[in-house]
């Protein structure tokens, strides 16, 4: 037996273990005490991480779908028909008549080289991947604030901090190991503030608990802001120091009536004034936010509010303090940082941007495209895309309102889907090609602090699987524009050439000290653990005025319910992965609705009964969950289950500066079933 | 051959290089990463020995593997095949920590009490298990408080102690005997001397625990059901449900069985480690689960470590390694368990004692005076306070039973038995 240490599968802590090889098969999983965000320990989910590696359902072979079904096909052939599709529809429509989909489940290196083959091969910048229904609004809305997306500090600062400010961030169940920070904070004497219309397992240990309605984020936030204002608890020197805009940004605060908070919110102002006085009256203040905030047509609206909040009093720019988006995937942010966007190249450099693009151009040897692509929400309107490369992401199950979507993948005149199972959107595919898991490759992932750590290839890919960056290398070649590496490392030296955040990563640096952060500009920087020391990315942070807006789709009399979506501890996305581990079935077999008693007596409905969910888009049969962490008239259910997918109900109003979807708020109607 | 003998540092590397050609030489490695594992050894010259940290994992990985094949089934047509597989490779575990040798010891006694594990017993009866005294206790270590290193007096085969430039050998079971004598040019006599240093060591490394619990207090807690419900709350909302401290400790056993298709007319069966902690560790097939709350589970898993092993093994199966204390998400660990035990007990005592009198009272068994008496005498004696008025005959046990099933509004003739044996 043999042990290989790698980056975890799953969400973006950014554990590091050890997989356990036993005659080329994973047995086991070990955690790294010395990594230090794993500190010995994993979540279920990573202690079961080795199961599904090896499971009969992996995709082994390609397929070629003939005659209306998927059938074992070589990889030639199926390589080259992929590339005379691809050739074809470009040929007949043009190029931006295909559609990329990148993953935040592959490597950097593999995202790097798919957003290169959509521009410089396609020459099309319609390359997304599922940060557009995650944290798009987080990347534009912190970008504009602050100029970086990202977390703004290291995992384990939160340990320092004096207080920490969770909303709309279930953190014990999806990121476990920075609940397990926040815990240490505790131990020291920390505050805590949740603010989450879930009664999450935090909220218990919070000094102060607030229970706002579905989508009234900006509310609450701007009323807290108000009251540190009013108050003069806000940090001036910072203000006039630092930042810009914040005359008008007070004008509209003065003009902002308390009295919403109340009414809009339904939260007790005297909650949201102690709030507001714990946050403003400590030096070292985290705020750590999620898909709670960021999935509503005003996501990047509510990222500028929490933005404003830390600019008002000071709470960026150092040791301890600041602003934490979880990401939510094992390489969102990595995907995201190479550029797998429709606006942006590696390194956030805009798309838009002739100078960018004369860089690459020198580099690449080939013109690129200059206008933004379409998102991850915009292939799928049925018109624009005629042909589709989807790299491990499952858009059938994972995007707003499903039965459309599907609609449109059955329709797509040509689809390419490589994965290691065949996913829902496999299903609709013209060719699947089989990708080897995170244990049969080598490359890098970049986890939510924007730590790049390696990942190892600890047995060879099962069946004829690929890694998916020798896949597009396969196909760029067959489309006449070689690209020859032999290594995921040799990738990385042109992303470092590239790419300024990323210019000093090197693999033989991310063998010590467990990985870089990014900003990394030379060989010799150390990394950077915490953004903006001294002065904000884009110079001076910027105060931006906020009108609230509610919802796309409110509970009305037909609709009586909010419905509101998410994941739970024990799966994963669309369940392609968890479902095939045993423990983690065990755990939870099946989808559920979480109800509130006092709706479930008016329904006549117990737990585990079937209840019908109903909404404008669609209806789904599943068992009820009664239980008082969901607030009375809202419902709460999880995603992953292809049984019972919550996307067949969820909204497609979107975030118009993001795109992001309003995965967080649609209204539906409960039936109990007969 | 003496007992105790002494081997040289500088010969440590050709012992060990002689005993791995029959043998599958498992040791503690640190790795370039910094985590110490236990690893199997190809190459003696290429690795670096780590005998004074504790391993990532303990031992137990060994014997009853993070997963493993116990047989291979195949179908032809009808008929099916099936291909038993078992594990005989001799191994020996070189520089096992003496709380990690001591869980093997436990869980010797767990697969073999009411069915002889054949997976388990097969590696264990094909591996020498060689410990190192601990001569300084890690930051979580608690071994002393559950007798269970940092040395032992026993169950190895043979155990060493650094005395700096040399290792003090002794010898415990045959096994370890036959090793030391087909190598015996390797090692020579103990002097008084060292025995002497080598008992200082030990002194030396019991002063140095920085973790010191109460398992006897936390024990007799339990035994007189003096436990603060609030704790089981308190532990569950902070418990993360990842399964971590079953994982890493050295004695938990639990493991779930599935088979796994490997094609439509193969597959194997495996057993993979399980956590007490886990919902559908209990759930029934029907759905029901007598554990659904988390703290009913946690409840579950403190009773079994601590009363349920004590009273069937008279030991509670904490080895004191400390690795739950490490990992934990939440502090729900066993130290931090029994320090809120011993320092709630206190007042728990005196809070049922309360409950008690003022029940008896109602039920006209006892008077507001003798209920005052009986308890500044039970502050010397420390006992329950319903045992000890029935000891000092003041009220009889079925009286007790009677008055508190009138109050719980329990019938009398519902059975005594709980699930968790209360």
């Amino acid at each position: 037996m043999h042990r290989v240490l790698t980056t975890c599968c799953f969400c973006a802590c950014g554990c590091n273990l050890y997989l356990e090889v036993d005659d080329g098969k994973l047995v086991g999983v070990i955690p790294s005490r010395e990594h230090p965000v794993s500190r010995g320990n994993l979540c279920i989910k990573g202690w079961n991480s080795f199961e599904f590696v090896l499971h009969k359902d992996r995709l082994r072979f390609p397929l070629i779908r003939k005659n209306g079904r998927l059938e074992k096909a070589q990889w030639s052939e199926a390589l080259d028909l992929t590339a005379a599709k691809l050739t074809q529809i470009k040929d007949k429509y043009g190029p931006d008549a295909l559609g990329i989909l990148s993953s935040a489940k592959c490597t950097n290196e593999e995202n790097y080289l798919l957003m290169k083959f959509a521009r410089a091969v396609l020459k099309t910048n319609n390359v997304d991947h599922c940060a557009r229904l995650c944290h798009s609004s987080s990347v534009i809305g912190l970008n504009h604030a602050f100029g970086s997306g990202a977390m703004t500090n290291s995992i384990t600062e939160l340990a320092g901090a004096e207080l920490i400010l969770v909303t709309g961030s279930n953190t014990t169940e999806q990121h476990p190991q920075i609940a397990r920070f926040i815990f240490d904070a505790l131990e020291r004497g920390a505050k805590l503030i949740v603010i989450d219309p879930r009664r999450i397992q935090l909220s218990r240990f919070a000094h102060v608990y607030l229970q706002p309605r579905l989508g009234t984020d900006v509310i609450w936030l701007k009323g807290m802001m108000k009251i540190i204002f009013e108050e003069k608890l806000y940090d001036d020197s910072f203000i006039r120091m630092r930042t810009e805009n914040f005359d008008a940004f007070s004008k509209d605060l003065e003009n902002f009536d308390l009295e919403y908070v109340e009414k809009v919110c339904g939260i007790p102002l005297e909650g949201l004034r102690r709030a507001a006085r714990l946050y403003a009256s400590v030096k070292r203040a985290m705020i750590i936010y999620s898909m709670g905030i960021t999935q509503h047509i005003s996501g990047t609206d509510n990222v500028e509010s929490i933005a404003n909040l830390a600019m008002l009093t000071g709470h960026v720019e150092q040791e301890f303090t600041g602003v934490g988006p979880l990401r939510g995937q094992n390489n969102v942010q990595g995907a995201c940082d190479m550029g797998a966007l429709p606006g942006t190249l590696s390194g956030y450099q805009d798309v838009a941007d002739n100078d960018v693009r004369k860089k690459f151009k020198n580099l690449w040897k080939t013109e690129l495209p200059a206008s933004p692509g379409l998102t991850s929400i915009e292939m799928f309107d049925g018109k624009r895309i005629h042909g589709m490369f989807i790299m491990g992401e499952n858009p059938a199950m994972s995007h707003p309102d499903i039965n459309k979507i599907r609609a449109v993948l059955k329709e797509m005149e040509f689809l390419v889907v490589s994965d290691i199972f065949l996913t829902e959107t496999a299903e609709y595919a013209d060719v699947v090609l089989p990708a080897a898991s995170f244990a049969e490759k080598d490359g890098t992932f970049t986890s939510t602090e924007r730590r790049i750590q390696r990942v190892r290839m600890a047995i060879p890919p099962v069946g004829s699987s690929r890694p998916d960056w020798q896949i597009v290398c396969e196909l760029s070649k067959r489309m006449n524009y070689p690209m020859e590496y032999d290594s995921p490392a040799e990738i990385m030296e042109e992303i470092a050439l590239l790419t300024p955040i990323y210019g000093g990563v090197f693999y033989n640096r991310l063998e010590d000290e467990w990985g870089l952060f990014w900003p990394c500009p030379d060989k010799e920087h150390p990394g950077t653990p915490f953004l903006h020391k001294g002065s904000f990315a884009r110079g001076k942070g910027h105060f931006e005025c906020i009108d609230y807006r509610p919802p796309a789709e409110l509970p009305d009399s037909e609709y009586p319910f909010y419905l509101t979506t998410g994941r739970m501890y024990q799966h994963w996305l669309t369940g392609s992965m968890s479902m095939r581990i045993i423990t983690l079935v065990r755990e939870m077999p099946e989808g559920i609705v979480e109800i509130n008693p006092a709706d479930a007596k008016s329904l006549g409905v117990e737990s585990g009964e079937p209840v019908r969910v109903i909404s404008r888009r669609g209806t789904v049969k599943v068992k009820a969950h009664i239980t008082d962490d969901v607030p009375k008239k809202s419902v709460f259910m999880p995603f992953h289950f292809k049984e019972t997918p919550a996307n067949i109900l969820t909204s497609t109003a979107f975030d118009p500066r993001a795109k992001i979807p309003e995965f967080k708020v649609c209204a539906v109607r409960i039936e109990k079933v007969q | 051959m003496e007992d105790r003998l002494i081997l040289s540092k500088e010969h440590l590397k050709s012992f060990l290089r002689k005993i791995s050609k029959r043998h599958e030489l498992i040791a503690p490695v640190k790795n370039s990463s910094g985590d110490t594992l236990l690893e199997a050894i190809p190459s003696l010259d290429e690795v670096t020995l780590d005998l004074k940290s504790k391993p990532v994992m303990p031992a137990k990985n060994f014997f009853l593997p993070r997963s493993e094949v116990l047989f291979k089934y195949q179908r032809k047509g009808k008929q099916y095949s099936f291909d038993e597989v078992l594990d005989d490779t001799p191994r020996i575990l070189f520089g096992l920590r003496s709380c990690d040798l001591w869980g093997i010891l436990f869980l010797d006694m767990i697969f073999q009490e009411n069915f002889k594990d054949r997976y388990y017993l097969n590696r264990r009866i094909n591996t020498v298990l060689i410990n190192i005294g601990c001569n300084e206790p890690m930051e979580n270590c608690f071994c002393r408080s559950t007798k269970s290193g940092p040395f032992l007096t026993h169950g190895y085969d043979l155990q060493l102690t650094d005395l700096g430039d040399k290792f003090f050998v002794e010898i415990g079971r045959p096994r370890g005997r036959e090793l030391v004598e087909e190598w015996n040019y390797f090692f020579s006599p103990a002097t008084k001397k060292d025995r002497e240093h080598q008992y200082e060591m030990i002194l030396e490394a019991e002063s140095r625990f920085h973790q010191i619990v109460d398992m006897n207090t936390a024990i007799s807690r339990f035994m007189n059901d003096e436990i603060d419900e609030r704790i089981w709350d308190e532990l569950g909302n902070r418990c993360q449900n990842c399964g971590g401290c079953a994982y890493v400790c050295p004695t938990c056993y639990c493991f779930n069985i599935v088979d796994m298709p490997l094609s439509e007319n193969a597959g194997e069966r495996k057993r993979i480690h399980d956590s007490c902690t886990f919902t559908g560790f209990t759930r029934l097939a029907g759905g029901y689960n007598p554990r659904h709350e988390k703290k009913r589970r946690i409840r579950r898993r403190f009773y079994h470590k601590l009363y349920y092993e004590n009273k069937k093994h008279r030991r509670p199966s904490c080895v004191g390694c400390g690795r739950c204390v490490e990992i934990c998400f939440g502090r729900v660990d066993m130290i931090n368990f029994i320090k809120m035990v011993c320092e709630r007990g206190e007042r728990s005592l005196r809070e049922s004692s309360l409950r008690l009198g003022e029940i008896l009272i109602e039920a006209g068994l006892l008077n507001r005076e003798e209920l005052k008496n009986a308890l500044e005498r039970q502050a010397s004696t420390g006992e329950s306070l319903g045992t000890q008025l029935i000891k000092e005959g003041l009220i009889t046990r079925e009286g007790v039973a009677r008055a508190l099933g009138y109050q719980l509004k329990i019938p009398e003739n519902a059975g005594t038995g709980g699930s968790d044996g209360k």
